[in-house]
């Protein structure tokens, strides 16, 4: 029963825990726009999208009243780079509100201890000798938008997947893929197992193929424009020790960029 | 030894190889298209291209016009090399097209590529500082390779005439990439002004392209992937951000005039029927950043044509996004309407011809009869109940009183995909004997010669007048 109890209603009421808060609550240390002490730069989420939902209650971070007890997780954010001509999107079906101009996102609220699990951690994937770039740089910090931050993937659908070392609680995750100019990534897809091969326990956090062109399900999640805030997902408490991300090109090409995973969580005791 | 099969094949490839050089030649004047591509199965013959540059312009070619629109497969392209000074980049898109199965092979210095690659490339496509496209280009075509170039054709115009005597000398194709020429709308909206004659006489042109602060330079790599002072300066450059921000140094190109302003003052010569300036003078300022070229410029072009003389405006704006319409555009304004005509791909701007609505009150049938012909043509759509594109919340300013009021048409030819799509298939199909240029060197040199004289009246503060030998090649 104990057992249970671990396995379902803990992760339930985990669920409850990843709350985002009001944005008074906004970190001082948060680099963000004109923060940065480089030139102020426009994002790419914030360019208009003609076809984009633009009611903010749709969009994603709408922050929700905090339990009590939880504290903010220390996120830090790359400055916003935007270059080139903003993308025609409007032809991308399924695509959330871009973020309002100036939006800063509430910090995510989780229990004492949580950190960024994948810092730092082994990473593997599809495209072991990527066109450009490293595996380890998906967990080294960087999640700057320049030229020697990302990791270009071959063509197609391509996953990586980072093990955290133990089996662990996740609050929530951010992924970034490329933020130098505006692109939506197809098939975005992030799931969790205990093991590598991701044949036990596999939960599926967050899917945005609404056409099953990866295999794996059809999605709901909505498409969304990167930015320099990258995705935030709900880790819903999740008990996993693998995570693995799936994309399949982006409304530019056909390749798959990355620039950082962070997961936020603590290790399961 | 060589089997009768490999012969059969080698054959094949020359007689192939043969062909598109011919037919290039032939493309200048001749229109065979029709009987060419009749006689070809429905996969073309393979291109062999080869890319010079491998910077932010070169991903908008490559990636948003060759491979975002399967122009490699549908134009049957064969990637066989890559030049640039940086490693990074040389060794990402090597990588890259070899991911796609393209034989390709990477070099720091054209000339080896040149020199490596015959018989292995039929043409190349330059997208380097301005400084650098002269030397490779006439490289190229000395070398037998016809050679698409981006804009600016040269920051140094005696270098940039050199260019267009290198094409006529070998006989090699040279496109300049203004790539407004190919663009089906814009294509459309200059037949409407020259064929159907909507506008009248264009008396006056207004142009511009503004964009924020936050614009103004491209992100250095990371420091872990510089090149070396010593490899820089082997190059010409003093540091990595001379390479990365190269536009606004005088040594490497031409400022915001010659990255932006060259499109559209382009098209003013273009839709005044290929002429050239009388005059220009401008003026300019660094007001926010301590650049070598300016960022703010406004310029005042004269023309002579015969209908008396027309004067376009035309500014380009570092600091300010004001300007909407996706902050840049060209106006064309007319004794009997309006065009206001834009490259963005949003859905909605897709350029309005915009009649004086006095000839609609009067009706003038000279003017009413020919509008009414292109609404029956298609070309342009029914009057527009609201002077207000609902979509993009976008307003067109279009007067006030009843007389001095214009009603805008949507023009009916469509374009939002890559815009330098059309104008590398335009490339490609005068390769083939299919097409001529729709940009050849001379129609670049001229516009090259319009718009740096605009640079060097900021220079010396005095207008510049133009003789037609100017623009003589």
């Amino acid at each position: 029963m104990k057992n249970k109890f671990a396995k379902l209603i803990l992760p339930a009421f985990m669920v409850t825990l990843l709350m985002l808060v009001l944005p008074s609550c906004e970190k001082k240390n948060e680099t963000d726009n004109g923060k940065s002490g480089q030139t102020p730069a426009k994002t790419g989420t914030d360019m208009a999208c003609d076809s984009c939902d633009s009611n903010p209650q749709n969009a994603t971070d709408v922050p929700t009243p905090a339990p009590a007890g939880m504290v903010p997780v220390d996120v830090t954010y790359p400055a916003a780079v935007f270059v080139g001509t903003p993308a025609n999107l409007s032809t991308i079906p399924n695509l959330e509100a871009a973020y309002p101009e100036g939006y800063v996102r509430p910090p995510i609220m989780a229990p004492k201890g949580t950190v960024n699990l994948a810092r730092g951690k082994v990473v593997t994937g599809t495209d072991e000798d990527p066109i450009i770039g490293e595996l380890a740089m998906l967990t080294d910090g960087d999640k700057e938008a320049t030229d020697g931050s990302y990791v270009e993937f071959g063509p197609g659908k391509q996953y990586y997947t980072v093990d955290l070392g133990q089996k662990s609680n996740i609050y929530g995750i951010i992924v970034w893929h490329y933020h130098k100019t505006q692109r939506v990534y197809n098939d975005v897809i992030v799931q969790t197992a205990d093991d590598p091969d991701f044949i036990e326990n596999v939960q599926t956090l967050f899917n945005n193929d609404i056409d099953n062109s990866a295999g794996l399900g059809v999605g709901t999640d909505k498409s969304y424009i990167d930015g320099n805030k990258g995705k935030l997902i709900d880790g819903k408490g999740t008990q996993a020790q693998y995570v693995r991300f799936y994309s399949n090109g982006s409304n530019e090409n056909e390749l798959n960029h990355y620039i950082e995973i962070a997961v936020y969580g603590t290790p399961v005791q | 030894m060589t089997t009768n099969n490999e012969e059969k094949k080698v054959n094949s490839k020359l007689d192939r190889r043969s062909f598109l050089r011919t037919s290039a030649l032939a493309g200048v004047g001749l229109m065979t298209a029709p009987m060419i591509a009749g006689a070809q199965s429905s996969k073309k013959d393979e291109i062999n291209i080869g890319f010079i540059g491998l910077g932010q312009q070169f991903e908008r070619l490559f990636d948003d016009a060759i491979m975002k629109t399967q122009m490699y497969k549908t134009e049957n392209i064969q990637f066989k090399a890559v030049c640039d000074i940086f490693p990074y980049r040389r060794n990402r898109w090597s990588k890259l097209m070899k991911a796609y199965k393209h034989d390709v092979n990477a070099y720091e210095d054209y000339k080896e590529m040149l020199e490596k690659e015959k018989g292995r490339m039929d043409a190349v496509i330059i997208a380097t500082p301005d400084w650098m496209h002269a030397p490779m280009a006439i490289a190229a075509m000395e070398a037998g390779y016809h050679v698409y170039c981006e804009k600016e054709m040269s920051n140094d115009l005696a270098m940039a005439k050199k260019m267009v005597q290198t094409s006529q000398k070998t006989n090699k194709l040279l496109q300049i990439g203004h790539q407004r020429r190919s663009n089906p709308r814009y294509l459309a909206a200059e037949k409407l002004i020259k064929e159907y004659k909507l506008l009248g006489e264009i008396r006056n042109i207004n142009a511009q392209w503004n964009r924020s602060v936050a614009s103004h330079s491209v992100p250095l790599p990371k420091e872990k992937l510089w090149m070396s002072e010593a490899d820089l300066q082997k190059h010409g450059y003093g540091s990595m951000q001379e390479l990365y921000n190269w536009r606004w140094y005088k040594k490497f190109g031409g400022g915001p005039l010659g990255d932006l302003g060259s499109h559209q003052i382009d098209i003013f010569n273009w839709f005044l029927g290929e002429k050239t300036p009388d005059m220009v003078m401008a003026s300019g300022g660094k007001d926010f950043y301590d650049y070598e070229l300016d960022e703010n410029v406004m310029s005042i072009y004269n023309y002579k044509t015969d209908a008396g003389s027309v004067r376009a405006f035309y500014q380009v704006l570092n600091n300010t996004s004001w300007g909407g319409y996706g902050n840049y555009y060209e106006v064309f304004m007319g004794e009997h309407g309006t065009l206001i005509i834009s490259e963005t791909t949003y859905p909605t701007n897709n350029g309005w011809f915009c009649m004086e609505n006095y000839a609609k009150l009067n009706n003038v049938k000279e003017i009413t009869d020919k509008w009414n012909k292109a609404i029956k043509d298609k070309l342009i759509g029914a009057a527009y109940d609201i002077p207000i594109d609902v979509k993009s919340k976008q307003v067109l300013v279009l007067g006030g009183t009843k007389m001095s009021k214009l009603v805008p048409h949507r023009i009916m030819t469509k374009y939002d995909k890559a815009v330098h799509a059309p104008h590398i298939k335009n490339f490609l199909d005068a390769i083939r004997g299919d097409a001529k240029l729709t940009c050849p060197g001379k129609i670049g040199y001229e516009t090259a010669v319009s718009v740096l004289s605009a640079n060097k009246s900021i220079e010396t503060g005095d207008s510049v007048k133009f003789k037609h030998a100017d623009f003589e090649v």
